[in-house]
């Protein structure tokens, strides 16, 4: 019988009908108002999955139900095929990237953290260990439209100024720390969000990794 | 410049012959370059500047396919691709440009390599998509194969820019994932192509089903560009 079990759970048919679950469940998700605005970008994933009504919530549920069963599928797809001779292991790299993936997602949906702040020249931002964090200085520049072309606040840590704008945040200890809007008028103030986001490297490694089973099995299949 | 544009759809609707096809490609990617050096950035933002970027990445991804020898027939294949392409850039006329500076937020590497390998994944789904219906209509191995190619490198795109769209958000957002229809869509998309290239393991007996998905997936991509942009509130709206 555990023979049986592990055989499903290593076949394509229950990788196959997964896929199609998760992508049925995502569709729906897409499509739920309630859903979409109650939060669930504001807090980390489990705690609004603990939280979120199950009217709200039952579509992210199934879909969690179906990668975690999905990532099993993979993961021992994957130690069936590398145990037999002259198999390529590029679909494995992408399978193992797939799944650090996962991994990062489950980290950030536990120990992610979002805060937005706003904040004016001279105010400061305290970190938990008691480090303070001064906004010196915050300055915009306009294009010939009137439109704000590009905005940025110069930040106070341990005594060394470091400049944060768009696409350029602030790292520190864990943290990050984006400017996400300016005001000039009537004195300069800031918009700040300080994010942690402990998945972003597993994220990263994984994304790596499937990026480099995929090229592999492009070259393998060159040609064919 | 937009007498490029109009050209270019005209030229790529009347492309039974391949030089057609050529000039009709020339034409488009003439007036991207053009806007391009007009706004010292790749024009990515706006229905206008998207769809012609669209339509041009069809022509450029086409290119491999329609001098392929296993393409029997060569000229209604090359149509094909054409009316595709065409009908890209017919809808992008009515649009109006955005000669904006792009935004403090989308000024980034990452933003363009994620928009720019993002529509030359959705013209290789395109082209998988008509390299299933010529299956359907007319057999022949090959033609599964050059549409698994396709399906294929266009998967690759498509999580090179997935990738690449993740970095973007870590350094714009605090976060490389946000739960929006957009990045749902793009998601599902992802995972449909993921299914198609594991059903291929199935064998042959699947090859009329493997055609008809390759035709599918093509609707989900419009979906996930389109449908998205238009019916869904999103990060990713025009």
């Amino acid at each position: 019988m555990l023979k049986k079990a592990y055989e499903t759970l290593t076949s394509l048919n229950l990788g196959l009908w997964l896929m199609a679950g998760v992508m049925l469940t995502l569709a729906a998700g897409s499509f739920s108002k309630a859903g979409m605005a109650s939060g669930l970008n504001d807090m980390p994933l489990l705690f609004w999955l603990q939280r979120a009504p199950l009217s709200f919530s039952w579509w992210l549920w199934l879909c969690v139900i179906f990668i975690a069963i999905l990532s099993l599928n993979a993961f021992f797809c994957s130690i069936e095929a590398l145990r037999k001779k002259g198999r390529s292991i590029a679909p494995h790299l992408m399978h193992a990237g797939f799944l650090l993936v996962v991994v990062a997602h489950l980290l950030s949906s536990y120990g992610g953290f979002k805060q937005q702040l706003q904040m004016v020249e001279g105010g400061s931002i305290g970190f938990p260990d008691g480090e303070q964090l001064l906004v010196e200085r915050i300055s915009a520049e306009f294009g010939q439209m009137g439109m704000m072309s590009a905005y940025r606040a110069e930040l106070k840590l341990n005594g060394k100024v470091q400049g944060v704008q768009p696409n350029r945040p602030l790292f520190h200890k864990g943290y990050g720390i984006y400017l996400k809007d300016v005001a000039l008028d009537p004195r300069p103030v800031a918009l700040f969000e300080v994010h942690r986001e402990p998945g972003a490297l597993a994220a990263l490694l994984g994304a790596l990794l499937f990026t480099a089973g995929n090229l592999m099995l492009l070259v393998e299949r060159k040609g064919r | 410049m937009k007498w490029l544009l109009i050209s270019s759809a005209l030229l790529y609707l009347a492309s039974f012959r391949r030089p057609i096809f050529l000039v009709a490609l020339g034409a488009g990617l003439a007036y991207l370059g053009s806007r391009g050096l007009s706004l010292g950035r790749l024009p990515l933002i706006g229905p206008q500047d998207t769809l012609a970027f669209f339509s041009s990445s069809i022509g450029l991804m086409a290119l491999p396919f329609i001098y392929s020898r296993g393409v029997s027939s060569g000229r209604f294949f090359t149509w094909g691709c054409g009316l595709l392409a065409g009908l890209f850039a017919l809808m992008a006329l009515p649009f109006p440009t955005l000669n904006m500076p792009l935004p403090p937020i989308l000024d980034i590497f990452w933003f363009e390599l994620h928009v720019a390998l993002a529509f030359f994944a959705y013209a290789l789904f395109g082209l998988a998509a008509l390299l299933g219906a010529l299956f359907l209509r007319k057999g022949g191995r090959q033609l599964l194969d050059l549409q698994y190619r396709a399906a294929l490198v266009g998967y690759s795109f498509f999580s090179m820019s997935m990738v690449s769209g993740g970095i973007w958000g870590y350094y714009a957002w605090g976060t490389y994932w946000l739960w929006t229809p957009k990045e749902l869509w793009t998601s599902i998309l992802w995972i449909f192509y993921s299914l198609y290239l594991h059903l291929r393991l199935k064998g042959p007996g699947w090859d009329r089903g493997f055609a008809w998905l390759g035709i599918l997936g093509f609707l989900v991509t419009l979906f996930t560009y389109l449908g998205v942009s238009m019916l869904l509130k999103s990060s990713h709206s025009f």
